[in-house]
């Protein structure tokens, strides 16, 4: 039994909608099994996109691991972040075959502690786009298919080696897109009453319900560190339900909650610390938005110009230097230029009195609203502009098998408009925009209430820039091409 | 591109090639290099990447071994054209022709 401990008595100031409470939906997630449920069918169709891709046909439009991959899942993922939360992690295929593989193997290993952080995954992250654009994974089904495969086995060694959720939290790209991503999703999985917490002795939710008279954990508490009664926000959360499930007062629900809420507070986070301390944590979100825009570059007209005029000046014929090049701009020359452009404009010019590097990193915050409008209106362009492909390539795929089941491949069906998608898209730019400039707006104002205006207009600055640029890449011809160099 | 018994060599117009409605050439010459006439073909655009319609159109004998389709080519970047059919002769003709770099209007 562990001390009662101070636990913050705030309680939910409002009454939120809680999505446990929710017929059907709220018995599902009470479900021990839910977890297993919603994964078995993501794993079932990992498979399939495994051996389409492996033993498909080679063309990316004819092949479920392209299709799925590139058009559909991103399109869902971005969609369901943005209207619910982070329920692509709850129901992630990777985490169902981990947990068979700990029956047989028990890790022993705690995660190093100097690499508790983002900055592998920060790697990682950006290592993916890279090799999205180098080996065109867009177009091949037997890179696509192998990336998965990677994954799979990325998961199972390190999982297998280390305790918790290990590779969640400090390892997988998509996590953390979606970590970053969920900030800005309407629900949050949270304590619903804060005076529960303050008298619960157990701590079931961090430390797993046990059985009564032994040590042996039945249901497990939170694998990433988060503390119920402390944890304010989504970062980290992979809505797995464990502290659902491990409470024994009932008292962990998914509530409503105002959309990025969390950027503009800065209190202490279980198992995250202070945002304005977390360097790694704003080099994650420097890599989320600027690598939105590089990622919708590398899809537009202009980018074989610059490769080409890079490939010229530098003498090289191979793609790698000259794509290495553009990305350092985008993720290191050109946010390192505008950050210390605006945290010296904020301290010349708008007196605030916070060192250099707290400063820039706490405004990075305010780039999330943007950097996942630029995401949205690029995956959705793809998934809205593609979205019907998915029946004939089924069609095709299930008649391959010399079954023809679902009938001749309906090869005419694509999707929505492109004309219309633009304007969808040009929405959802406008809405990042406008976050990301309440969000600056807000820390300004905290952060100096006598000249908000001159700590607002730099960062401002930097997020209109963004914007503009990105609402450029979206009015250009788009331009898909596996032969960057060949002019 | 040859094959055991016949080779099929691809041109397309305009070069380079644009978005648009595209002129694809096809002409197909015996192990002697004599054209062979009488194939029944068709052609199939497909773009490198998914979520993009393909374009289907058949294919007309011009004169003797030389046989032509038009293609709908409605996004710039790499395309992929799929010959198929079978000759006079009852070969099955199966190919594939890369377009690279589509441009824009």
């Amino acid at each position: 039994m562990l001390n009662p401990i101070s636990i913050p008595a705030v309680e939910n100031a409002e009454p939120a909608l809680d999505l446990m409470q929710v017929p059907f939906l709220g018995s599902l997630f009470r479900w021990r099994y839910a977890r297993p449920l919603l994964q078995a069918p993501l794993l079932v169709l990992s498979v399939v996109m495994i051996l389409h891709g492996l033993f498909g046909p080679t063309l990316a439009p004819k092949n479920l691991a392209t299709t799925l991959s590139w058009l559909h899942f991103r399109g869902l993922l971005v969609l369901v972040l943005l209207c619910a939360g982070n329920f692509f992690c709850l129901a992630c295929p990777f985490m169902l075959v981990r947990q068979a593989a700990r029956r047989f193997f028990k890790p022993r290993l705690a995660w190093p502690t100097w690499l508790r952080n983002k900055w592998m995954s920060v790697a990682l992250f950006v290592l993916i786009l890279f090799a999205y654009e180098l080996f065109d994974l867009w177009s091949s089904p037997w890179w696509t298919a192998w990336l998965i495969v990677g994954y799979f086995a990325s998961v199972l060694v390190v999982d297998g080696f280390f305790k918790h959720a290990s590779f969640c939290k400090f390892v997988c790209p998509i996590g953390q897109f979606n970590f970053v991503a969920s900030m800005l999703s309407p629900f949050e999985v949270k304590v619903r009453e804060q005076s529960v917490c303050a008298t619960c002795e157990t701590k079931d939710c961090i430390r797993g319900r046990r059985e009564p008279g032994s040590d042996l954990v039945v249901i497990r508490g939170c694998e990433l560190a988060l503390f119920q009664p402390r944890k304010i926000g989504n970062m980290d959360c992979t809505f797995c339900l464990d502290c659902v499930h491990a409470c024994p007062h009932d008292n962990v629900g998914i509530l409503s909650r105002v959309p990025g809420s969390e950027l503009l507070t800065n209190p202490l986070r279980s198992g995250i610390g202070y945002f304005s301390r977390r360097k790694d944590l704003a080099a994650l979100i420097i890599v989320f938005t600027f690598g939105a825009l590089l990622n919708a570059f590398g899809m537009v007209s202009p980018v074989y110009a610059v490769e080409n005029w890079l490939g010229r000046a530098l003498h090289v014929s191979h793609e790698a230097p000259v794509l290495g090049l553009i990305f350092v701009f985008f993720l290191m020359v050109e946010p390192l230029l505008l950050l210390v452009i605006a945290t010296w404009l904020s301290r010349a010019w708008g007196g605030v009195r916070q060192a250099p590097l707290p400063l820039a990193v706490r405004y990075t915050y305010a780039l999330v609203p943007l950097g996942f409008g630029i995401w949205f209106a690029h995956y959705g362009f793809h998934f809205l502009t593609g979205i019907y492909t998915i029946i004939p390539v089924t069609q095709s795929a299930v008649a391959s098998l010399g079954r023809p089941w679902l009938g001749e491949p309906l090869w005419s069906l694509t999707g929505v408009p492109a004309k219309m998608v633009q304007v969808v898209e040009v929405g959802f730019l406008l809405l990042g925009f406008a976050g990301s400039l309440i969000v600056t707006h807000a820390l300004a104002e905290e952060d100096s209430p006598d000249r908000t205006m001159r700590v607002f207009l730099p960062w401002a600055a930097v997020c209109t820039l963004l914007w503009l640029g990105s609402m450029w890449l979206i009015f250009q011809p788009m331009e898909m091409r596996a032969t960057m160099m060949s002019g | 591109m040859g094959s055991p018994g016949f080779s099929v060599k691809q041109e397309i117009t305009p070069q380079p090639a644009r978005v648009g409605r595209s002129t694809l050439t096809f002409t197909i010459t015996d192990a002697a290099g004599e054209p062979v006439d009488g194939a029944h073909l068709a052609v199939e655009a497909d773009m490198s990447h998914a979520g993009m319609k393909p374009d289907f159109a058949d294919v007309t004998e011009t004169q003797p071994g030389r046989y032509e389709a038009e293609v709908a080519l409605p996004m710039a970047g790499d395309w992929v054209i799929l010959l198929h059919g079978k000759l006079g002769t009852g070969a099955a003709v199966e190919k594939q022709f890369d377009v690279r770099g589509v441009r824009p209007e």
